[in-house]
């Protein structure tokens, strides 16, 4: 069958080319002003065209004295494949060093657009990489940091926060605080500091560094010394367990890759801690930690950790707007069932009553 | 669709128009915003995609228009008709200082790559396609980008090159080795490949890159002598209201040369 997309390029012709047709049974090769013939000793043989579908053939030009080379190519896809499926004969062997060249080529291909896309897509596999590891990586980083700079980051935060807070730290209910919380931090390395703030609220939380603040609002929710205990015990495992300064730095670093990846740095500056740890949010993990630790920091303290799921039951049925403490600390009955679980396997054992009275104490 | 054939005529040296007749009922298309001026009894007709036979349907021509879209040409093509009874003119300019080139199709086999964003006006009946880069290193590296513009047809077609245009014919297995962004056409004919500039001090200082734009015959190439990118650099590196800053004609004095040449504003 000849092939009638074929294109000539030797000497005598236009150095554009000249379309011709190629009979492939007797390798005549003609075009309107003349004619050839593919020799029967073969040339070379590569891929040709644009989009390297096609196939060229070059021969030397036998005539005495000349240099010339003579090509000829078949451009179009499916001619190309005729040829490249039954090769002229004398070209065999070229054509299946070609076939392997091409795919080699393929093979190249293949690992050079890889190699392109994973470079493309390297910043969204490190966003994705840190945030399926950011909670080892930030608790990795959490643990390189000294007390004292995670004393002084709570303190340079809480010198921000003081502006807004309305401190009652004078009150009698702030000194029944801070003996509560000394007996419920004796022994740790943190030297804590409790502070009241008037504010209605029913909230508390805890800064790094040994930072608790317990709202007025929330002494006047609980119905016994029990269960601001179990608050207090709460808050204090959040520091003991550095979750604000694990979260910080997730979250500052989440932002600071965030920012490498879409090249917006001022996203990355920092000095917004203040800002980032008022709103900070604790993952379902790190309540569940704390409160486990804080009950059995009630046990070491000799308090009834009953007061601790029995604030829980408080809060349900003042039943009104949902207070803040459940919007920072979602209370999922999980985490009820839990304490509540504890606390049947703790069976029968007394406690004496903490002497707080009358409750709730005078601001 | 029949090619019609067109006259045509270029005027200018380095800022250049051209001139297409059309003889009643030809047409000619034309890149939107090309036009210069236009005889009376043309008609213009803006369409959607690039006005070749082959569009059938609405999904069709959005093809055709997204193709144009990628290939950095408007989404819309003018063309241009002769609707009098006598022969009118219509006129085309060139986007920025270089060449107008003219390509008759049919004597290249009826398809030319060229870079995108080139293609000035054609008769009607050519098509516009994009020619995609299938070798990775040539794509980033070769200065074109990895998208092409084809132009299929046998008719004439108006390409628009920068500074001053070079036409080489390369005989099989020639090889010319080009700065990359120099290539404004070639015959698919040709082999487009880039090559590492070789020695490691050249790659770092020579200025020319760390690869050439290799064209290896047989196929005619053409080449252009200032690609845009560069002339649009050297004019922002060279305008102090841009942030460039301003290069003296080679005073003794550097910056305080300019107090004396008087041409200071």
């Amino acid at each position: 069958m000849p092939l009638t997309n074929a294109r000539l390029f030797g000497p005598g012709l236009p150095l554009a080319g000249e379309a011709c047709t190629w009979q492939r049974d007797s390798g005549v090769i003609s075009w309107p002003t003349g004619s050839t013939h593919l020799p029967s000793t073969a040339g070379a043989v590569r891929i040709a065209g644009f989009d390297l579908l096609g196939v060229e053939l070059t021969w030397p030009d036998t005539r005495a004295g000349a240099k010339a080379t003579w090509a000829l190519q078949v451009l179009s896809a499916e001619e190309a494949a005729q040829v490249r499926a039954a090769p002229p004969s004398g070209w065999q062997a070229e054509f299946s060093r070609l076939q392997s060249s091409r795919h080699a080529r393929r093979g190249r291909q293949v690992l050079g657009w890889s190699a392109l896309l994973l470079f493309l897509a390297a910043p969204l596999l490190l966003l994705l990489g840190f945030f399926v590891l950011a909670d080892d990586v930030a608790g990795w980083a959490a643990g390189k940091v000294p007390i004292a700079q995670e004393v002084a980051l709570g303190d340079a935060s809480f010198a921000v926060m003081k502006k807004q807070l309305q401190l009652r730290d004078a009150s009698p209910a702030a000194a029944m605080l801070r003996a509560l919380g000394a007996r419920l931090t004796s022994g740790s390395r943190y030297t804590y500091r409790f502070h009241l703030v008037q504010d209605k609220a029913i909230n508390a939380f805890a800064m790094p560094g040994g930072i608790v603040v317990v709202h007025s609002g929330l002494l006047a929710a609980t119905r016994s010394p029990e269960e601001l205990a179990g608050v207090l015990a709460h808050e204090v495992q959040h520091v003991e367990l550095r979750h604000s300064l694990r979260s910080l730095i997730k979250q500052m670093g989440l932002s600071a890759v965030w920012a490498l990846v879409s090249g917006d740095l001022a996203a990355a500056a920092g000095g917004k801690a203040a800002q980032q740890m008022m709103s900070l949010k604790f993952s379902r993990d790190a309540e569940r930690e704390a409160d486990a630790a804080g009950f059995e920091a009630l046990l070491h303290a000799a308090i009834n950790p009953a007061g601790m799921p029995a604030f829980f039951a408080t809060l349900d049925k003042t039943g009104a707007a949902p207070p803040e403490l459940l919007s920072t600390h979602p209370a999922s009955d999980a985490r009820r069932r839990a304490l509540a679980l504890r606390l049947e396997q703790l069976g029968s054992r007394s406690f004496v009553p903490l002497p707080y009275q009358p409750w709730p104490p005078a601001l | 669709m029949a090619m019609d054939v067109v006259d045509y005529e270029i005027f200018g040296n380095e800022m250049q128009y051209v001139e297409v007749e059309l003889d009643p009922g030809e047409a000619a298309i034309g890149e939107a915003g090309a036009m210069m001026m236009m005889h009376d009894g043309i008609q213009m007709d803006t369409i959607f995609g690039d006005g070749s036979a082959q569009q059938g349907g609405l999904f069709g021509k959005l093809l055709g228009a997204g193709k144009r879209l990628v290939t950095g040409e408007s989404l819309f093509t003018t063309i241009f008709h002769n609707e009098g009874t006598r022969k009118a003119r219509v006129a085309f300019a060139a986007p920025y200082p270089g060449k107008i080139v003219p390509i008759d199709l049919r004597s290249i086999g009826g398809t030319l790559i060229c870079q995108k964003d080139s293609f000035l006006c054609a008769a009607r009946g050519v098509s516009l396609g994009i020619a995609f880069n299938r070798k990775l290193g040539v794509g980033l590296f070769g200065g074109e980008g990895f998208i092409m513009q084809k132009l299929d047809g046998d008719g004439l077609a108006f390409i628009h090159a920068g500074g001053t245009l070079a036409v080489k014919d390369l005989v099989p297995g020639e090889v010319l080795r080009v700065d990359t962004g120099c290539i404004v056409a070639f015959q698919p004919s040709v082999d487009f490949d880039i090559q590492y500039v070789g020695k490691l001090k050249s790659a770092l200082f020579g200025g020319e890159g760390l690869f050439f734009a290799t064209l290896r015959g047989p196929g005619r190439v053409w080449l252009q002598s200032l690609p845009l990118s560069r002339l649009a650099n050297r004019i922002v590196m060279a305008a102090p209201a841009a942030g460039g800053s301003r290069r003296d004609e080679g005073s003794l004095l550097g910056g305080l040369g300019g107090l004396l040449d008087g041409d200071n504003n």
